[in-house]
């Protein structure tokens, strides 16, 4: 497969998303500017301009009407997709590190950074689709606070049932979206070893979480019971499940703080393959020169983009060998 | 005559084509439905440059969501604005082909391959401690380099007959003996240089073999996999046509390495592959 790349970012990437149709990538970075692209050819549709600080998060809603962006100048923003122009601004008193659409597009919601006095928050936000897209609501309609350690990233289960939320000490836990209360804290991942990043199965029964104790785990939404663990030699920052094959791709590196002491070679700054089920590590794709920070999967699970470090976006459109392989014990299943 | 005299005349433009124009693009319709573009354009030392493409079209037929065909046509905005479609060169690039097959014991592979690496960095700790010697005098730099490279001839090399020791003398110092000048190339009955460049081998001809009697649909990837059981692949060369794309029949395969070359020469001649028998034999070097 020839990747396909993107350099419309100078500087790391924050985070990549597919919309829901697999035909346009948003990538957000650490240089204030939003990116749109179409998957299948890399061309860039546009850009949205506008935050003034790093943008941390980005989420499409699934109809692709509406994106949602997160930066470290303490705002959300809402834009329109079509035209670029940004429809709504929420102020938030620190930054906003994730946001996230429930599966319904109905709500979003936005993870605060815990600073200077402020706890961290999850707020949600109702979300309007009307005629006019401006017309949004002012406050946030819930705000979840955080007491013990700070989430860094969430998002929402199956039929919005529940709002799953990573902490920073390596724990998950589980809230009422409708009342805010905790539900359930299960400590997954190592004490004190920061969660990067959790995303959720298409069907958002299960999701998988990367942590910087080297390990990734596919947790059910329900119960936050841990299914499976895919150890990594390096530290997590980003996770995604495919789709059509039951893999799980995992990204991460070296801090980004320590890449400039160390080669390419050592930072381990490839894209690695799990098999969902056996937990094996089944290949590695290299290619980015940093860190990849995020990893996002085409929803119909023919592409993956990967963003680094290095402030490159890499679309990989899977060949034919992606889909073939498979288990001997797959392979006896598939001729009953 | 008032007028500045490098503007040419009005009159003058009739008669003779103005030089800096470009003659008219033209479109030819090719019997196989190609299409052949022949452009004129200035390139950078603003000198005439004749572009002749030959397009094919081909039409792709997907079918999407009505939604995601509506979103194709989108205007561009913010900093692509007014852009053109397609993609931009600037923004968008294609990286090297990576070979990615999902395997269950990809770390063994990864290992061997790490392996053969780290075999070639010692063959060259090997050649790191080897001294660099003359081979006309013996000392310590290259051949080209030496000194007296014009007046002798290489110590091992034997010189023809009992003529040696004459020749050494007639070809040496300036205005000894006979007094007319021979040229460098010319000295030692004129074997003293020349055939040296490049070896008698070029270094990929040593271990690349051509293979006959390829099957029309054979695929690049499949000989591949048939000539990796031998050794390492560098380059697998299928010759194909350029209108149909398939292959012609014959191909070529070079090895890292000579003795694996040889065992798949040896094993793989004659070998049946789809319908046809493998004719497997080195290249011969391209005269």
């Amino acid at each position: 497969m020839r990747p396909i790349l993107l350099s419309g970012h100078e500087r790391s990437l924050t985070q990549i998303r597919f919309n829901r149709d697999g035909d346009l990538i948003f990538s957000v970075s650490k240089d204030k500017i939003v990116c749109a692209w179409w998957s299948a050819n890399g061309e860039r549709l546009g850009t949205y301009n506008g935050h003034q600080g790093a943008v941390w998060t980005v989420d499409v809603s699934p109809n692709t009407v509406l994106l949602a962006t997160g930066s470290a100048d303490n705002t959300v923003r809402l834009w329109n997709i079509k035209t670029g122009d940004c429809v709504k601004v929420w102020d938030f008193p620190t930054a906003v590190k994730r946001v996230a659409f429930s599966p319904d597009g109905s709500q979003l919601l936005a993870v605060t950074e815990k600073r200077m006095g402020f706890l961290g928050t999850i707020a949600v936000l109702d979300i309007n689709y009307g005629e006019n897209l401006e017309d949004q609501a002012a406050e946030p309609s819930l705000k979840i606070t955080c007491e013990d350690s700070k989430a860094t990233v969430a998002g929402w289960s199956f039929l919005a049932k529940y709002i799953i939320a990573a902490h920073e000490d390596g724990s998950v836990s589980q809230y009422d979206p409708k009342t805010g209360d905790q539900l359930l804290n299960v400590q997954v991942h190592e004490f004190d070893h920061q969660i990067n990043d959790i995303q959720f199965s298409p069907d958002r029964t299960s999701f998988i979480t990367a942590s910087k104790d080297k390990s990734a785990k596919l947790l059910s939404a329900r119960d936050l019971n841990i299914l499976k663990t895919y150890p990594a030699d390096t530290p997590l920052n980003s996770a995604s499940i495919t789709p059509k094959k039951d893999y799980v791709i995992l990204g991460g590196g070296q801090a980004a703080m320590d890449v400039t002491t160390t080669s390419a070679r050592q930072g381990k700054f490839e894209a690695r393959f799990y098999h969902k089920v056996f937990e094996d590590e089944i290949g590695r794709v290299r290619g980015h020169f940093g860190p990849l920070n995020t990893i996002d999967v085409h929803p119909s699970g023919t592409a993956y983009a990967s963003g680094g470090e290095d402030g490159y976006v890499r679309v990989h459109h899977f060949d034919k060998s992606y889909f073939d392989f498979m288990y001997e014990v797959e392979r006896e299943q598939m001729r009953k | 005559m008032s007028r500045s005299g490098n503007r040419a005349d009005w009159a003058d433009d009739e008669e003779f084509d103005d030089p800096s124009a470009l003659p008219a693009q033209q479109v030819i319709t090719n019997k196989d439905g190609t299409k052949t573009v022949i452009s004129y354009r200035f390139n950078d030392d603003n000198k005439k440059v004749k572009v002749t493409r030959r397009i094919k079209t081909t039409i792709v037929r997907e079918n999407v969501n009505p939604q995601v065909a509506e979103r194709r046509s989108w205007p561009k905005f913010g900093n692509e604005k007014g852009h053109p479609a397609g993609p931009s060169f600037d923004t968008t690039s294609v990286g090297e082909n990576i070979v990615f097959r999902p395997s269950t014991n990809w770390k063994a592979q990864a290992k061997e391959a790490e392996k053969e690496g780290g075999e070639k960095g010692s063959m060259k700790d090997q050649l790191k401690d080897k001294k660099v010697k003359c081979r006309i005098c013996s000392g310590e730099h290259f051949t080209a380099r030496c000194p007296f490279k014009d007046t002798m001839a290489p110590v091992e090399e034997p010189t023809a007959g009992g003529a040696a020791d004459t020749g050494e003398a007639d070809a040496g110092g300036l205005g000894a003996g006979k007094s007319s000048y021979v040229p460098p190339h010319m000295r030692n009955g004129g074997s003293g240089g020349g055939d040296k460049m490049g070896g008698r081998f070029e270094k990929d001809d040593l271990a690349t073999l051509r293979v006959t009697n390829v099957s029309e649909l054979a695929e690049e990837q499949e000989l591949r996999d048939l000539f990796e059981r031998f050794g390492r692949v560098t380059r697998v060369f299928l010759a194909r046509d350029r209108e149909t794309q398939r292959a012609k029949g014959f191909a070529f395969i070079s090895y890292a390495d000579r003795s694996d070359a040889e065992s798949a020469c040896a094993k793989l001649d004659g070998f049946g592959y789809r319908h046809l028998i493998l004719r497997v034999e080195f290249a011969k070097r391209a005269t």
